[in-house]
């Protein structure tokens, strides 16, 4: 069963209609059988703890059939930080199919059902969404998602560290919708210029688009507080104690780098997923889902406004065993209904098949969620220093046109190449101009040419790595900082960018970026579930993908015009 | 990535000796497999027979003219921590960490346990020629020099296809550890 043999070679004849089967794109996949003892099971688990709590003087003194005395730290802090004491002997009375039919019921608002969730422990929400569905998951997730309008989240990487590269396909991943934008590094010491790159560059696609760099956390925690990067994502919890320990961590650690984050007015978020406590061997005999809403109870307690999850870099475990799809779906809705900002997943390589890595998105894309994709790579996956994410560039066509099928908002739009050539051009000679004036390595007019009608690194003229890397280490010894980008792109001519650039850096003294699932307009007016709350409440209520923006989605890169059918609609 | 087809039949005879002695030659390699490398497990998860793997690596160390010594680790099956055991019995404190399903880590002694000299963590591109150059490498660093590391290949579409089968191939390593059993010395014997 758990033996490594290749299979054996077949000697009897096979039917051609096996071949054929064989020879498809799924069967490249990973399947497993479920081991439920070990926690290689999605959410339906013999070994996961029954939901009870118990509350003497104000403090929870039992947590799904643990007492106190017996808590790890894990419970200790969910006890403690995340579950509502006033309310949970309440919301934990009411039966679990009263809660899944509230999560779904348009009749119940969205904060009648949060005032029943916070009190819930998570035993009682594994109970709750054991009993949905995937239709019930999203139906759950369009009511729950915490902001009204939905976005999409992109990577813009290089396989070769090329800044010039990062700042073009940032510029038109900007252009084409994404709000968000993600970058990190092959070789770690390029981050200083990968992460001017991506700052810079986003805003010339369209300004307000914000910005991270994912490194170790005290690096990221700095170009953070220098105004290189706008928010923070890449925070990692776990859901067994033993895991968490394994990596030197705490609940109260991480608590305490999220504090840092907000102290400086920055947008940060945590990230977790299905699958990798049981990937590194300490699931301690728990469903995948059920150490997730751990996870996600913890997020709630340490206070940050938002979670990564869908299982991320683990999802080739849930993708594996039965029903593992619908546990990423389901674990989603929690981040919602715990009324956390969800960038749902949808970043990472998950499968040979075009069909499978269509229907695992469909749960997220349907209903809308805060980020539809925690990383749709706006690179060629080739560029991907994510190890690949789900969807990329050469997906653009489809992912447009599915949306205009279904009348469903994905975040991203057709855009004509002409407009695109001029962003891109425009993101190369910005950066072209401002590495000039921070006297880092020169960028060529041939680099700035390659780059507006580049795809992949390999059509760009190779850069002298080693100068690259001392200037980037230069960036860091002179202290280099947002304001000083600005400065540079106002000197270079830039005022626009300057302008854009310096608009969301003042965000931070606001603080209107730290209020849940915030992301900004491109005239800057801050998005989040304070002035843009998801007020679903059945059939014709919501976000509704409907005017100007139903319009801008109807455009494809082939409409043949009703007007004149020899000709397309430009 | 393809099953790799497995070479002509070698069996592997692993023999304990008795418990694994801190080296005293200074050109020596320790390798380090864990508790289920061998027995249960008889090849990495791409199906490089177990044989094929300490071959390559033995050949490799010993063509740089370096000794080499085998030891199993019973105590854990957390590559870094094999590793690290491994360097500190390792008369030049150098070793290589080797997992039954076939990830590798090249250790020295002096180094914090979660560090390494070189890390080759995707299993599933692991074969012959790469666990030939992991021994050449780790027996030049035990000689003092710097060579260049192994090229790392990296494959987006690994995960989809091997992840889960990684995590349950760990999942039974783990239920290999002897907690309370120290490292034992290992005579290896490979037929053909």
């Amino acid at each position: 069963m758990t033996a490594a043999a290749p299979r054996p070679a077949q000697q009897t004849r096979r039917s051609l209609r096996t071949e054929t089967l064989e020879a498809r794109p799924v069967n490249l996949d990973g399947f497993v059988e479920e081991w439920p003892e070990k926690g290689l099971v999605a959410m339906e688990s013999d070994f996961d703890p029954q939901p009870s709590v118990r509350v003497e003087d104000g403090v929870i003194t039992e947590l799904d059939g643990r007492s106190r005395a017996d808590f790890d730290f894990m419970d200790s802090f969910i006890a403690d930080h995340a579950i509502d004491v006033a309310t949970t002997e309440a919301s934990m009375a009411l039966p679990s199919v009263q809660i899944a039919r509230m999560l779904i019921d348009p009749g119940v608002s969205r904060a009648e059902v949060i005032a029943v969730t916070r009190g819930l422990t998570p035993a009682k929400v594994l109970d709750v969404v054991k009993l949905m569905n995937v239709v019930e998951i999203m139906q759950g997730m369009q009511k729950m998602r915490a902001r009204r309008t939905p976005a999409n989240q992109a990577h813009s990487t290089s396989a070769r560290d090329n800044p010039l590269q990062v700042a073009v396909d940032a510029a038109e991943g900007a252009l084409r919708g994404f709000a968000e934008l993600e970058t990190t590094l092959g070789v770690v010491r390029y981050a200083p210029l990968v992460a001017i790159a991506l700052q810079v560059g986003g805003q010339v696609g369209r300004g307000g688009v914000l910005t991270q760099c994912a490194l170790e956390e005290a690096t990221e925690l700095e170009l953070g507080m220098r105004g290189i990067t706008a928010y923070a994502e890449t925070i990692s919890i776990y859901g067994t104690e033993s895991v968490f320990v394994d990596g030197d961590d705490t609940p109260w650690s991480k608590t305490f780098l999220a504090s840092a984050y907000a102290s400086r007015g920055i947008k940060m978020r945590f990230t977790s997923g299905t699958g990798s406590e049981v990937q590194m061997g300490n699931a301690e005999g728990r469903s995948m889902l059920y150490l997730e809403i751990r996870c996600i109870l913890m997020a709630k307690g340490a206070g940050v406004q938002g979670l990564q999850n869908g299982s991320i870099s683990c999802i080739g475990v849930p993708g594996a065993v039965p029903g593992g799809i619908r546990a990423v779906a389901a674990e989603n809705l929690v981040a919602s209904m715990m009324d956390l900002e969800c960038a749902s997943g949808n970043d990472q390589s998950f499968s040979h098949s075009a069909m499978r890595r269509t229907a695992r998105m469909l749960p997220q894309l349907l209903p809308g969620t805060d980020f539809v994709c925690s990383g749709y790579s706006a690179v060629p996956n080739s560029d991907n220093m994510f190890a690949g994410s789900n969807f990329d560039t050469d997906d653009y066509d489809d992912w447009n046109t599915i949306q205009r099928d279904l009348q469903v908002d994905g975040g991203l739009r057709h855009v004509r190449e002409p407009e695109i050539l001029a962003v891109r051009a425009k993101a190369a000679r910005v950066l072209q101009a401002l590495f000039e004036y921070l006297e880092l390595p020169r960028i060529t007019d041939d680099e700035v040419e390659a780059a507006t009608y580049a795809n992949s690194s390999n059509d760009y003229p190779f850069r002298d790595v080693l100068a690259d890397l001392t200037g980037a280490q230069q960036v860091m010894d002179r202290g280099v900082t947002g304001l000083d980008l600005v400065r540079g792109l106002e000197a270079t001519g830039f005022h626009d960018v300057a302008e854009n650039l310096l608009t969301v850096l003042r965000q931070r003294v606001s603080g209107d970026l730290l209020q849940t699932a915030a992301v900004l307009t491109a005239d800057f007016t801050p998005l989040s579930a304070i002035n843009d709350a998801n007020d679903y409440a059945g059939p014709g209520t919501g976000y509704r993908l409907q005017g100007e923006r139903w319009e801008e989605l109807k455009k494809l890169r082939h409409v043949t015009s009703a007007t004149d059918p020899e000709t397309e609609v430009d | 990535m393809t099953t790799l087809d497995a070479p002509a039949e070698r069996t592997l005879t692993l023999r304990e000796t008795g418990p694994a002695t801190r080296g005293t030659r200074p050109d020596e390699v320790v390798i380090a497999v864990s508790p289920a490398f061998g027995d249960p497990f008889t090849q990495t998860i791409v199906g490089v027979p177990h044989a094929e793997v300490l071959r390559q690596l033995m050949a490799g160390i010993e063509e740089q003219g370096v000794g080499v010594r085998v030891v199993r680790v019973w105590g854990t099956a957390d590559l870094a921590a094999v590793s690290h055991i491994a360097a500190r019995l390792s008369g030049s404190g150098v070793s290589v960490g080797l997992l039954s399903r076939g990830t590798a880590m090249i250790h020295q002694k002096d180094l914090p346990r979660l560090s390494n000299l070189e890390l080759f963590p995707q299993s599933p591109l692991l074969d012959a020629p790469v666990f030939r150059a992991i021994g050449s490498n780790a027996a030049q660093y035990a000689k003092g020099q710097s060579p260049q590391p192994v090229p790392t290949r990296n494959d987006q579409m690994a995960r989809p296809r091997w992840q889960a089968k990684a995590a349950l191939l760990h999942l039974k390593e783990f239920e290999c550890i002897r907690a309370d059993a120290g490292p034992v010395e290992l005579e290896v014997t490979i037929s053909r």
